[in-house]
């Protein structure tokens, strides 16, 4: 299948996983029931949800290291179970090691290499890459004595090689300290300002709540909440009224009549939730 | 997405993180589903790895001991010596070749899929079946340098010290015709001298030798394809190990249960479908037996080398085939 250029740049329809576990009864373990979401072009988009209830299942689909039982998922209007689809993918993987016999240039050149780079492009990429995550000054460190962190921003660069049009990052902060939790945090917003399209999959969800445009919540395979961000956090059966320079009195008034003469209304919305009580109270 | 968003994606600027994204020749190019370059570099890649975890170390181990063989047990006959040292090199050879065929081999996609390095390299556009036959290859190289490596220095040695032998024999003739010169003009004398010569060096440095290093490394060519089919569906690295040892066992007789499936032996009983599975699954590693022959200085015919080499291209097919087939239905 062609990339449609007015395809989104990932649709998922009615994905059911189930895993079959190894054992004589032949038992089974449904891990995503009948997911849909798409996630369009230069969005950010939050996956959030438990451990184990079916983020990482979707995303291995998604990238084609695991078979969907049904349903089907797409990248830019190409079926994802195609190498092809990959070709504007980035991906990196919870926890990654990478090869630690490689230096970080070395890594990046390999991972180059395997999506059709030329030598020249290789070369700048990886300068540029490297300058991108700040690691520029262990370029020719192998990964073996890399932190935590510096592996997770070499894994971004590897995601980022060939310029993907799609990144796909699970737990991309996990086990990383603040500083460079914010950091990566930078990174996605300078990718979703390049229009790059983000599936995120964190356990931050004030750094989800942070970068994401929309958000979908999974909760033992199923999807049981998705919008927009301001939308899932806003509170639909309260209003909020914001006053400036309001005096006790008219404080009252308000209360009483919610509303003022002489009093400049800045804002009257719904008021918000956190992302994290919202999360709490959907997967409990 | 609105205007604005397509305006940013179609033209990628310089950020204030300095992230920008230059079109790409890749974004460009269609995809291809096989390509020699994208196997080169995992094949190099494979390789890297190996020689980073120092496993050519071993080669110390292959020098200090066909050394040790070659100058230290002079108190055999000249003949016994060389043969001696060629059967202790060829087997360090063959063990090498092996325990890389098998234990390397064994390593790699659970190394990968433990360290989820796997995921990176298959999220990116590779195809499994290129992936696999990059882990092949890389081994293919690796056993091959080592076998290289091996081989140079054996032919040295057993050079050096076939001359030697040969030196000193013909140093005793000599001494012998000095002080009994009446022997030079002994006919018999002469042919043995000539024939305890003729001797050392038909056990010496021989072209055959190769052939024997050859079929070395074409049969520890096809236990890494079957490791490789073995570590595709199995659980854990001693399963691998374990199965494929097993398989290096049972090709050995593999020939046995061929003639005992083909020579119309009655029907009934689990003997003969026995011997017709183990005919068609198990490679034959009887046909790689010539090592035994070429020590003791026997001529190796060059159909039996083509033959070698035919068997082992074909077992190679169908074992990565298979290896794919399997990888390609792998949950990951």
């Amino acid at each position: 299948m062609n990339d449609t250029p007015d395809a989104p740049a990932v649709e998922i329809e009615h994905l059911t996983k189930v895993f079959r576990v190894p054992s004589l009864r032949k038992q089974t373990v449904l891990a995503v029931n009948d997911l849909s979401l798409t996630v369009g072009r230069g969005e950010v988009y939050g996956l959030i949800g438990p451990n184990g209830s079916g983020k990482s299942t979707t995303m291995k689909v998604l990238l084609g290291l695991l078979h969907a039982t049904t349903g089907k998922c797409s990248i830019f209007g190409r079926d994802s179970s195609q190498v092809d689809s990959r070709k504007d993918v980035g991906f990196l993987p919870e926890n990654p090691y990478f090869y630690k016999h490689l230096t970080a240039s070395e890594t990046l050149d390999f991972y180059g290499r395997i999506c059709g780079l030329t030598k020249a492009e290789r070369r700048d990429q990886s300068a540029r890459l490297l300058k991108l995550v700040d690691l520029e000054h262990a370029t020719d460190r192998r990964l073996a004595g890399y932190s935590k962190g510096m592996l997770q921003r070499i894994g971004l660069a590897q995601a980022l090689v060939q310029n993907p049009r799609l990144v796909v990052l699970d737990e991309p902060t996990a086990g990383v300290d603040p500083s460079g939790s914010r950091q990566i945090r930078d990174l996605i917003l300078a990718l979703k300002e390049q229009g790059i399209s983000i599936i995120l999959s964190s356990h931050l969800l004030e750094q989800v709540q942070e970068v994401c445009d929309r958000v979908g919540i999974i909760y033992k395979g199923d999807l049981v909440r998705e919008g927009k961000l301001e939308d899932l956090i806003s509170i639909e059966d309260q209003t909020e009224i914001i006053l400036k320079n309001a005096s006790p009195a008219l404080l009252e008034k308000v209360r009483a009549l919610a509303a003022g003469d002489s009093t400049e209304v800045i804002s009257i919305g719904r008021p918000r939730t956190t992302l994290e009580r919202l999360f709490l109270e959907e997967t409990q | 997405m609105n205007d604005d968003q397509e305006t940013q994606a179609a033209a990628p600027a310089e950020n204030r993180t300095g992230y920008s994204g230059p079109a790409l020749a890749t974004e460009s190019k269609a995809h291809s589903m096989f390509s020699p370059s994208r196997i080169w570099a995992l094949t190099m890649h494979t390789f890297t790895q190996m020689v980073r975890m120092r496993v050519f170390y071993f080669l110390l181990f292959f020098s200090a001991a066909i050394i040790l063989v070659a100058f230290m047990f002079l108190r055999f006959t000249p003949e016994q010596e060389l043969k001696l040292l060629k059967d202790v090199s060829l087997g360090a050879m063959s063990l090498f070749a092996g325990i890389f065929a098998i234990a390397g081999t064994a390593l790699l996609i659970p190394k990968d899929l433990e360290d989820r390095t796997l995921y990176t390299i298959l999220c990116k556009p590779v195809p499994r079946f290129e992936y696999l036959l990059g882990k092949l290859l890389g081994m293919l190289v690796l056993i091959f340098v080592s076998m290289l490596f091996m081989d140079a220095l054996f032919c040295t040695v057993v050079g050096v010290r076939e001359k030697i032998l040969v030196k000193e024999t013909a140093d005793a003739y000599d001494q012998e015709l000095a002080k009994f010169p009446e022997r030079g003009q002994n006919e018999s004398w002469k042919e043995q001298r000539e024939e305890a010569l003729a001797a050392i060096t038909n056990y010496g440095l021989r072209w055959d030798l190769q052939a024997a290093v050859w079929a070395i490394f074409l049969k520890a060519s096809v236990m890494t394809a079957v490791t490789l089919l073995v570590s595709t569906f199995a659980t854990t690295t001693l399963f691998t190990i374990i199965s494929s040892i097993a398989v290096f066992i049972i090709g050995h007789g593999q020939h046995l249960g061929r003639s005992y499936f083909l020579s119309g032996a009655p029907e009934g009983g689990f003997e003969r479908p026995l011997a017709g599975v183990i005919a068609i699954i198990f490679p034959d590693f009887h046909l790689y037996d010539i090592v035994d022959a070429v020590v003791s200085g026997e001529a190796v015919a060059t159909t039996l080398l083509l033959q070698m080499s035919g068997m082992t291209c074909l077992y190679l097919l169908i074992y990565t085939a298979a290896a794919s087939f399997v990888f390609s239905n792998k949950e990951l």
